[in-house]
């Protein structure tokens, strides 16, 4: 099990494009980020593509990392996260198909998983169990679904302005609770 | 009538732009502050790192290895400029001088063997350097070996994992000769395009246990040309 300090060094090693920490860094993360894209994305083929480029972005952008002040699986996670959001959102023009039974609830973690999860996945799961099951659905849905403020106000059927306060509602609870 | 909530403050801002909830003028702003303003950018990050939560959540879930051979070609692409004709005459001429462990003996073919597919086998460091063409129509496999050796006292062994295959399959031991032709069987033919290549470090006359026992040197998909 590499260690986050491990993953950190890899990803310093790759910032000086050293390939065999790369290919490391690869090995390593490459099974969590595929996952990370399939749960956006929610086809493989589409994932596969998305996941290449992460990694060529985490190439070229390793030298990066360090200024986030992230832990190294959060920087790659949200690197996965923001190139499949803006893939699904590429693909939503033409309409989706759903190719594995993916749903956006099933997001049980596996054995290995809580250790790199760690306490900021317990942390935001137990503090959106505050909110109402519908905010809370609204705010993972811009998360991990890339929904508009369009898309949410369609989907819970109110004006888009009720929406926006709601979500900033959702929002500031959530912040009074992580800071807790 | 006014609601706090419904004036936005940086932190709020900060998370709806990590949310992408942003458009237009709003988003461009946003965009503008996390170039300009380090106070805004530490907000966006935070949040970034709270919300990485929810995704951190997913299971892992193993990608192919063609995968990896492709981000490894595009991030430490080949030595050699790729190119779409492939010269036979240095290959032609080293052919009679071959002694190549083969699954079938070397078929002569016609002058003109034009690849309709390709495999850049390129190791990590770059110091091994293979490629290898595939022309269909004669089941014959093209290897040319531009950089690099085996390593002391052992071969390097050439496998193809067919697309959606989970073992790979020995096509055979590479000669000490840097151009060589393999004859493939009609099943190994059809499952070239589309499969990955790769090469293995093993002792002398290869693995004798069907599966790579060594290092994997490089590994690569097949394309079309």
């Amino acid at each position: 099990m590499t260690s986050p300090a491990d993953i950190e060094q890899l990803i310093a090693r790759t910032a000086i494009k050293d390939r065999a920490a790369f290919s490391a860094l690869y090995d390593a993360t490459s099974a969590k980020l595929f996952g990370v894209c399939m749960l956006v994305l929610r086809n493989r083929a589409e994932a596969e593509e998305a996941l290449q480029e992460v990694f060529i972005r985490v190439w070229h952008k390793a030298d990066s990392y360090a200024v986030t002040g992230h832990s190294p699986m959060t920087w790659l996670i949200t690197v996965a996260r923001n190139l499949s959001i803006d893939r699904l959102r590429a693909r939503k023009a033409q309409p989706a198909t759903l190719d594995e039974a993916f749903d956006i609830s099933d997001t049980r973690p596996g054995p290995e998983d809580t250790a790199i999860a760690g306490s900021e996945a317990r942390r935001i799961n137990n503090c959106l169990q505050e909110l109402e099951p519908d905010r809370a659905g609204a705010v993972k849905g811009a998360y991990l679904n890339g929904d508009s403020y369009q898309d949410l106000a369609e989907r819970y059927g109110v004006p888009l302005n009720t929406m926006r306060t709601w979500l900033r509602r959702s929002l500031a609870a959530l912040r009074e609770c992580m800071t807790r | 009538m006014s609601d706090p909530h419904d004036i936005p403050d940086d932190d709020m801002l900060a998370a709806e732009y990590v949310l992408r909830l942003l458009e237009g003028d709003a988003l461009r702003a946003a965009e503008q502050r996390l170039a300009n303003d380090a106070a805004f950018r530490s907000l966006v990050h935070d949040w970034e790192a709270h919300f990485a939560g929810l995704a951190a959540d997913a299971q892992e879930i193993a990608p192919p290895a063609k995968a990896k051979a492709q981000v490894m070609e595009r991030v430490a692409p080949s030595t050699r400029p790729r190119r779409r004709g492939f010269s036979l005459i240095a290959a032609l001429a080293l052919v009679a001088a071959l002694a190549v462990v083969l699954l079938t003996p070397v078929l002569r073919g016609p002058a003109s063997l034009e690849p309709a597919y390709e495999a850049a086998l390129v190791s990590e460091t770059g110091d091994l350097v293979i490629t290898a063409g595939f022309v269909p129509d004669e089941n014959l496999l093209i290897l040319s070996r531009t950089t690099g050796t085996a390593r002391p006292g052992r071969v390097i062994e050439l496998w193809l994992i067919a697309d959606g295959a989970s073992t790979p399959v020995s096509l055979g031991v590479l000669p000490d000769a840097p151009e060589a032709r393999l004859s493939l069987t009609p099943e190994t033919s059809a499952a070239l395009p589309g499969g990955t290549l790769a090469v293995s470090d093993e002792p002398p006359g290869g693995s004798n246990t069907g599966a790579p026992t060594g290092d994997v040197l490089a590994a690569a998909a097949v394309i079309e040309l």
